[in-house]
């Protein structure tokens, strides 16, 4: 049933505006993010080089990835500036009672 | 007819170049004109990931070199030979002739060479293109004990990818430091001691007087003395600007071509970018040549706009990266002529910065820690710098404030 597939990740005060979590969830890895108009996901891994985008800047709709300055849309995933040139996947998110939740494939 | 555009050189600025110039103009011809047979192509991974095999020639090929097809920008590979800019041509080594109506070079830099007084010269490696990567990686395959002469950043590199590898290492470098003064000697010290602890030999103040050959090995003579053997040597002694071709015409050179903000050089239409340049900042009021990923794309694109008349000043605050181990260095901005460090950070799990201020303000960092430890406050330091912003020192000390708040004033 697609309602399980709902993971819970914790609650909207967890994330600053602006800004980024890691939330791992069984062997996979994400970043769930807070945007001035909602909140959002994507894998947690830069798809250039094995690292996590936790420590990236978020700038706007964009995330930056901490190593080597490749750029993502956080709502589409697509790459923006290189050395990142494959699209970072997105995950549906909603709120939930103050509660932010990802929509895991 | 359509107006021709060229461009000498065919790695990551005239990529960009084109790509730009493309975008602001449909009509012109745009041709680049280079001596390698890949299409433009990412020089980063050959000491890292190409060299251990995470990589390999195709995943080099920018993503964007495949839109020179859709965008009709043709890749010419040829070796260009000659200029004459008051006819504006160049001939290739096979008598081909190229016109242009204006003229963008991209011609990057090339790598010193050690003198030897024996013929030896051509046994020693250097690594700066696919070419030369390709035959390291086939050679080393069977040989185990590495000489890398000088501790630059490429040299570090290939001395981290070849540990990685099982080779065992030896790097030689002249100063009392790795990396060059530019480099906080702290910092420095913590990338010696990585490769130390991953079983590097690492010698610093030592000059190579001699290099035989007894069988198929070689014996390196040090200033001290002292001698060393190896089976393999690959020297990464710094580099210099690709500009034999242009030494007797009247283009202006020093330390490489002399650009204005706006990417022209001394002769009309005729404009440079990346490696090859010594240009004017106008944020620092000083001539810079840079040697890095992110310049050489910047700078490309602004000499595109540039080429399309869209007049565009050349602004960008300087950045690169070295990745060894699971470090990853970063330097932004000017590390010099500064009045202050600040410092950040105590370990390298979390990543140490030195920031470099001047009269207050922000004018260039460098930060090394584990893979993605620094980038985010690296970043901030660059658009601090770019504003030209007196900070408050207590939070960029204090590891616990984000630098975020800095940015937001
Ligand atoms: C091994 C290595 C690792 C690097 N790692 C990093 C890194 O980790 N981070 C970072 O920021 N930067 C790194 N760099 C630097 C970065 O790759 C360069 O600054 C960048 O490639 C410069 O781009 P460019 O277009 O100016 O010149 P190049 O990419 O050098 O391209 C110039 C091209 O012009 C061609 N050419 C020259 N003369 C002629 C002629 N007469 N006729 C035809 N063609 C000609 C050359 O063959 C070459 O293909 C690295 C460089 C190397 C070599
Ligand atoms: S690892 Fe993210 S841009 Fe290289």
């Amino acid at each position: 049933m697609a309602e399980e597939n709902w993971i819970e990740v914790g609650s909207i005060d967890s994330i600053e505006e602006e800004d980024l979590i890691r939330f791992d969830h069984g062997d996979k890895t994400f970043c769930v993010y807070r945007l001035t108009d909602g909140f959002y996901a994507t894998d947690g891994y830069c798809t250039h080089e094995v690292v996590h985008l936790e420590d990236g800047l978020v700038m706007d709709d964009e995330i930056e990835c901490p190593m080597h300055q490749g750029v993502f849309n956080i709502k589409s995933g697509e790459a923006l500036s290189p050395p990142a040139c494959e699209d970072l996947k997105t995950y549906p998110v909603k709120v939930d009672n103050d509660k932010i939740f990802i929509k895991i494939d | 007819m359509k107006k021709k555009i060229l461009i000498l050189g065919g790695g990551q600025s005239a990529l960009y170049a084109a790509r730009e110039t493309r975008r602001n103009d449909e009509k012109v011809s745009i041709t680049i004109l280079g001596e390698e047979k890949q299409l433009p192509y990412e020089r980063p991974p050959l000491s890292k990931d190409y060299l251990l095999n995470k990589k390999n020639e195709e995943d080099l090929v920018f993503n964007n070199s495949k839109i020179l097809d859709d965008k009709k920008i043709f890749y010419i590979n040829t070796n260009i030979e000659k200029v004459d800019f008051n006819t504006k041509t160049l001939v290739s080594n096979n008598e081909k002739e190229y016109r242009y109506d204006i003229l963008l070079i991209a011609t990057g830099s090339e790598n010193n060479k050690l003198k030897l007084d024996n013929n030896l010269e051509n046994e020693i490696h250097y690594l700066r293109n696919l070419e030369e990567a390709k035959i390291i990686k086939k050679k080393i395959e069977n040989k185990n004990n590495i000489v890398i002469i000088g501790g630059g950043f490429i040299g570090l590199e290939i001395a981290s990818s070849l540990s990685q590898l099982n080779k065992k290492v030896t790097l030689i470098e002249i100063g009392n430091q790795l990396m060059g003064r530019i480099i906080p000697k702290p910092i420095a010290d913590l990338v010696k001691h990585t490769h130390e602890a991953a079983g590097n030999k690492i010698i610093l103040n030592k000059q190579i007087l001699q290099i035989s050959k007894f069988n198929e090995n070689y014996k390196i003579l040090l200033s001290d003395n002292s001698e060393l053997e190896a089976d393999f040597i690959i020297a990464g002694i710094g580099s210099k600007p690709s500009v034999s071709l242009f030494e007797n015409t009247d283009l202006k050179l020093d330390n490489g071509i002399v650009t204005n903000e706006f990417c022209e050089t001394s002769i009309k239409d005729v404009y440079a970018a990346g490696d090859v340049s010594n240009f004017y900042h106008p944020l620092y009021k000083q001539y810079i040549r840079l040697e890095s990923y992110q310049h050489a794309q910047n700078h490309g694109i602004c000499a595109g706009k540039n080429i399309s008349g869209l007049k565009t000043e050349y602004t960008s605050i300087p950045w690169m990266w070295s990745d060894q181990f699971n470090l990853n260095l970063q330097l932004t901005g000017i590390c010099e002529n500064f009045d202050e460090i600040i410092e950040r950070g105590k370990n390298i799990e979390n990543g140490i910065i030195y920031f470099f201020l001047k009269n207050k303000s922000i004018k260039g960092a460098c930060g090394l820690g584990v893979a993605g430890k620094v980038g985010r406050d690296i970043r901030i330091t660059t658009k601090l710098a770019e504003k030209n912003v007196m900070v408050d020192k207590r939070i960029l000390g204090d590891e616990s404030q984000k630098l975020n708040k800095l940015i937001s004033k």
